[in-house]
């Protein structure tokens, strides 16, 4: 049994390394990983990178230049993020020296403290408000020990320009889906369904709610409402569903946020 | 699971210099891997503009991945190329839709040789490419077309004509078989220089 189960991770991890995963493989993976703690999740991510490096030597199609406008374009991405990330430092140096005079430091405390009560007064009724969405999501992120956040993947390619992330806590019950790139829905005719992925405890993945795109090019900010309480999300979906969604649903995902590989890991 | 050590100078590194923030480092990384990421980002994703897409993401992952390179662990264009390939498969992640591949022009230039004069310059490479060659032609072909060409395997297995259980399996045991030549020469290599 227990080699079947290394031969499965092998296989999962030779997948991990040369193409999209699915949720439930990632899910597979990563529970045959802690039985297996001597592998790690890029156990084959050099080889795979020599070998692609080795093919591409010994192909005489490809070997083209980078068109100028492109590395123009990387060039200048690169300028903005890195001037964002210097107006970010400058800020944390302000707020420390403020912090280091004692009257500045009560009195910001002070308001924090009021601000953060009335915030917290709206985001009981959380649900129903969609008032200062944006600031309940920083006081989640702010205030949980246990948050998750994750980026949405599109399972179809009409939804591939769909962009966002979700941040859940598990002991606050509470989360928020920021998306953007989304198409309009005709509330009358259809409405787009936030499904909960805690399979330790529900075979079916948990309602969160339903909601509605009325803009686009903008990013919108949603609660997300379980219908049943989540004991460890693992992952997030969204489905287009009839107008007030359905309690099982039968229809393709359109967009995933699954646990497994944040993008900003890499573990070389 | 274990690997040799490389010997290389940090100092003379691209992501060095990129992670003590030298000015003109980020512009040097894609002077020196820009034609490089954008071959393999034309070849491994469907089309112009998903690779342009791509080759954005994938340098400025590199940006911020600089601080973590260890040249004892892999040399630059291995992390390089790693960084990229995780990046490019995320990008077919995310478009989820494979693959027509738009038709591929012969194109060598002055640049392009540059290119592979990177690849050729990497030992690394070297004994992988060397390695890939004693493998039988079927094999050979299973890796181009799942690793460097990115189709998946249930693709592969389609493509083929070849059971899936049979692609995954030989798959598996050709990376197992790369990573085990590869692991012996660089302690082979550690060897010589202990000794």
């Amino acid at each position: 049994m227990r080699s079947l189960d290394k031969e499965l991770l092998l296989d999962l991890l030779v997948v991990q390394s040369t193409q999209p995963m699915s949720d439930d493989e990632n899910i597979e993976l990563q529970r045959l990983l802690k039985e297996y703690p001597e592998y790690n999740n890029y156990e084959f991510d050099e080889i795979a990178s020599l070998a692609h490096m080795s093919y591409h030597l010994n192909d005489k199609r490809i070997h083209d230049k980078l068109p100028s406008d492109i590395k123009s374009k990387i060039l200048n991405s690169q300028k903005k993020i890195d001037s964002l990330s210097f107006y970010k430092i400058k800020i944390n140096d302000l707020m420390r020296s403020l912090f280091y005079k004692p009257a500045y430091a009560w009195a910001i405390t002070v308001l924090l403290t009021i601000g953060l009560s009335f915030s917290m007064i709206e985001f009981k009724n959380y649900e129903n408000n969609f008032k200062y969405l944006p600031l309940k999501r920083g006081v989640l992120q702010l205030t949980s020990n246990d948050l998750i956040e994750y980026p949405w993947y599109s399972k179809e390619s009409d939804f591939a320009l769909a962009k966002g992330d979700i941040v859940w806590s598990n002991k606050s019950q509470k989360g928020f889906i920021k998306i953007s790139g989304m198409p309009i829905n005709d509330p009358l005719q259809k409405q787009y369904q936030i499904w909960i992925i805690d399979p330790i405890k529900y075979k079916q993945p948990v309602d969160g709610g339903v909601f509605n795109i009325k803009i686009v090019g903008k990013d919108i900010i949603i609660p997300i409402n379980p219908k049943l309480p989540i004991s460890n999300a693992k992952g997030f979906a969204i489905t287009i569903e009839q107008p007030g969604g359905v309690v099982v649903s039968s229809q393709n995902l359109i967009l995933t946020a699954p646990e497994v590989r944040p993008e900003s890991t890499f573990t070389l | 699971m274990t690997k040799g050590k490389k010997i290389k100078k940090i100092e003379d590194s691209i992501l060095f210099s990129l992670a003590r923030e030298e000015t003109g480092a980020f512009e040097k990384l894609v002077d020196q891997y820009g034609n490089l990421i954008w071959s393999i980002a034309r070849r491994y994703l469907s089309n112009q503009t998903e690779a342009e897409d791509a080759v954005q993401e994938v340098f400025i992952a590199i940006w911020k991945s600089a601080g973590r390179f260890d040249p004892t662990k892999a040399s630059e264009v291995t992390f390089v190329s790693m960084i990229a390939r995780r990046r490019l498969i995320d990008h077919l992640r995310k478009i989820y839709r494979h693959k027509n591949l738009e038709p591929i022009d012969d194109c060598f230039d002055d640049d392009a040789l540059e290119t592979k004069s990177i690849l050729d310059k990497s030992a690394d490479v070297q004994i992988i490419s060397e390695a890939i060659n004693q493998f039988a032609e079927e094999d050979k072909q299973l890796l181009s077309l799942s690793i460097y060409q990115g189709y998946s395997h249930s693709e592969i297995s389609k493509l083929m004509n070849i059971p899936l259980g049979t692609v995954k399996t030989k798959i598996r045991r050709n990376l197992i078989q790369l990573r085990e030549t590869f692991d012996q020469d660089q302690n082979t290599v550690v060897s010589i220089h202990n000794a």
